[in-house]
């Protein structure tokens, strides 16, 4: 039980933090919480599911998610997003209304039924002598590549330094002649590509409808509110929120522990206004 | 002149208290209301519901009606909850004046319309399967209850495979717990044992700390009743994914969904009344003309579909009993009513409920659905007492 508990906790984390990820570089930059990501994040599942039913290699879906995500998001900040700069608020709200629309395209193109994608790699491993589920044991290695990915672009690259002196002060860096509006449409873009990446690598999870992503969005949205603008605090927040989440559904009951991570992000930021952010 | 006036005063008044003031014309079309969930959590299943409607209706009408009117059909979005409900069958029974509503539902969305049905005096043919125990004069039901589904599984398990230890799990509304705990009772009284009874919010699409409970209590067999469609398909594909291997027995999984499932649910047992593949004339006859009628937009008929289809001729033998669409001949009618149609004989006869011929099947490999063992007539149990 306890080695099924730690790795329920573990693999429950890494879950959240590949599906938040994308949701947090846009926050950080833009300021905004993009309520279109439940949509990408639908988006992939479809994605994935195009890519099963023309019979291609599952892992193909991967680079085609990313891609197809990277250039809506694309559209959506050159269309939607940018003008709505001075006006935060409303383009909050245009992306909630976007993130409908988007569901609804869906459901135009592939009806509201519940479809099924084969999962790259299935069944069980033995883990010190408990049988676990192969692909969440995956999703580790993967929430750990998502992680050192965007921190070695931030940290390693140009791209990386310019998007940090905006997230710091935005009038700053423009000042010092970055293109902060540059910085934006990459930052959303890259935001985007990795919800829609994110959708299509838990289809193995989950079955791929029109709602795929709404029943994410409320948790991921209250982990990067605890997070600050950080990827490393936001590791942190899905560790402890989430293993909240496993410890609550199994010693309490799973109505209770659907409720946790939002409940108790609401009393940390509470008591702690910046949440699991260092500074 | 003045006693004129009265006179036609008089003859006016009493036709109206008598309700012939207008009487329907012999050409005036039988109006039948279809409340249903067009978007929410029924959407998947409603289209298909709709269509067997329209084509019950077509043969009728083709046939030359019902005591020479055609049928007519008025469809209402009710978004498969209570306050849509409450719309729809407000503006079916008071304004567009429906002369009986014929429909599948959620429970929530059912509990919301009858004291409308109650109040407009409205005979309702209710054609979900549901928990069970729902009971008003103006309502009788021709699908299945808990004592008639569930028995076929859980006797296969216990008596055949000799499994002694089962795990409920299912979504937390109405028909879930209903479902399982209609469950839980009848294993208890065979002298197996629940070792875990767990429920998930019904949008839920993680199961991970149910299926460690599970893998904990190493149950000989699991019983699943969700709600249909996607935490059918999360819940199967996750525990399938854990490497759980006990038997399954899935209450609320229909043909379509085991199907867009495919291997996941390959040996996943299912109690039904109805399958596509029944190998009888009524419903070669049935499914052929729905074929004809639909093409390639035929939707998969389903134990939601084909109720609804049933129900419609039920209504129109009942307005050929009664002689008129008066609700209070008509209610009595439709309890003494029947029809033969695909799932066999249908009589709603049971305290407002109907015996109904299961189906016990197993999902194969390529997702369709093998009968393993039917079951004549079941009865549905003691359901609403107060109701002859």
């Amino acid at each position: 039980m306890l080695v099924s508990q730690t790795l329920d906790i573990v693999t429950t984390a890494a879950i959240l933090y590949v599906v938040a990820a994308g949701l947090l570089i846009v926050f950080g930059v833009m300021k905004i919480i993009n309520f279109a990501h439940g949509g990408f994040l639908t988006m992939g599942g479809y994605s994935a599911l195009a890519v099963s039913d023309l019979g291609l290699n599952p892992v193909l879906s991967i680079p085609f998610s990313f891609a197809v995500g990277t250039v809506a998001g694309m559209a959506v900040e050159r269309l939607v997003v940018r003008p709505l700069y001075s006006r935060p608020l409303d383009a909050i709200l245009a992306t909630w209304g976007l993130g409908i629309i988007i569901g609804q395209v869906i459901t135009l193109i592939y009806d509201r039924g519940v479809h099924f994608v084969q999962s790259p790699i299935s069944g069980a491993v033995l883990v010190l002598g408990e049988e676990y589920s192969k692909y969440r044991l995956v999703m580790v290695a993967v929430a750990i590549a998502f992680g050192g990915a965007l921190a070695l672009i931030l940290h390693g690259t140009r791209l990386g330094l310019v998007t940090r002196a905006v997230i710091m002060n935005e009038d700053l860096a423009r000042g010092l002649g970055i293109d902060s509006g540059l910085v934006r449409f990459v930052t959303f873009s890259l935001g985007s590509g990795l919800a829609c990446l994110a959708g299509a690598l838990i289809t193995p999870l989950s079955s791929v409808d029109p709602s795929l992503g709404i029943s994410w969005l409320v948790n991921v949205f209250m982990l990067v509110l605890v997070s600050g603008v950080s990827l490393f605090s936001l590791g942190v927040a899905a560790i402890v929120l989430g293993g909240a989440q496993v410890l609550i559904s199994s010693y309490a009951n799973p109505v209770y522990g659907s409720m946790a991570i939002v409940i108790l992000a609401a009393l940390l930021l509470r008591v702690r206004p910046r949440g699991f952010a260092s500074e | 002149m003045t006693k004129r006036f009265v006179f036609v005063a008089c003859a006016l008044l009493s036709s109206v208290a008598s309700g012939s003031l207008f009487p329907a014309a012999a050409d005036e079309p039988i109006k039948i209301g279809i409340p249903i969930g067009l978007s929410g959590a029924n959407s998947v299943v409603a289209p298909s519901v709709v269509q067997s409607a329209e084509l019950a209706v077509q043969e009728i009408n083709a046939a030359g009606g019902v005591l020479g009117r055609k049928l007519t059909l008025d469809v209402a979005d009710d978004q498969s909850g209570a306050a849509g409900a409450q719309k729809a069958y407000d503006n079916l029974i008071f304004q567009k004046k429906v002369d009986a509503l014929i429909t599948m539902e959620t429970s929530a969305a059912r509990n919301a319309g009858l004291p409308i049905v109650a109040r407009g005096k409205t005979p309702f043919i209710y054609t979900s399967q549901y928990e069970g125990h729902s009971c008003s004069p103006y309502m009788y039901v021709d699908a299945w209850v808990p004592d008639q589904q569930v028995a076929p599984v859980v006797d296969l398990f216990f008596d055949q495979k000799k499994a002694k230890t089962f795990f409920l799990i299912g979504s937390d509304y109405a028909y879930g717990r209903g479902m399982l705990g209609f469950s839980k009772a009848y294993i208890e009284k065979k002298g197996g044992k629940v070792v875990g009874e767990e429920y998930n919010p019904m949008d839920a699409s993680d199961w991970t700390a149910i299926i460690s409970k599970v893998r904990a209590a190493n149950p000989d067999a699991l019983i699943l009743s969700t709600a249909g469609g996607a935490p059918n398909v999360t819940l199967t594909k996750q525990y399938k994914a854990a490497g759980i291997t006990a038997m399954v027995g899935n209450l609320g999984v229909d043909e379509g969904t085991a199907k867009s499932m495919g291997t996941d649910a390959e040996g996943v047992y299912i109690s039904a009344s109805y399958v596509s593949s029944l190998d009888t004339p009524d419903n070669k006859k049935f499914v052929g003309a729905l074929k004809e009628k639909f093409g390639d937009k035929l939707l998969t008929p389903n134990d939601l579909s084909v109720p609804e289809y049933e129900a419609i001729y039920l209504y129109k033998e009942a307005i050929e009993m009664a002689k008129s669409t008066d609700e209070a001949p008509v209610l009595k009618a439709l309890g003494e009513v029947s029809f033969q149609g695909p799932r066999g004989l249908i009589k709603m006869d049971k305290e407002h409920h109907a015996a109904l011929t299961m189906y016990l099947g197993q999902v194969q490999g390529d997702g369709s659905v093998k009968v393993l063992s039917s079951f004549a007539d079941v009865p549905p149990g003691e359901q609403c007492p107060k109701l002859k």
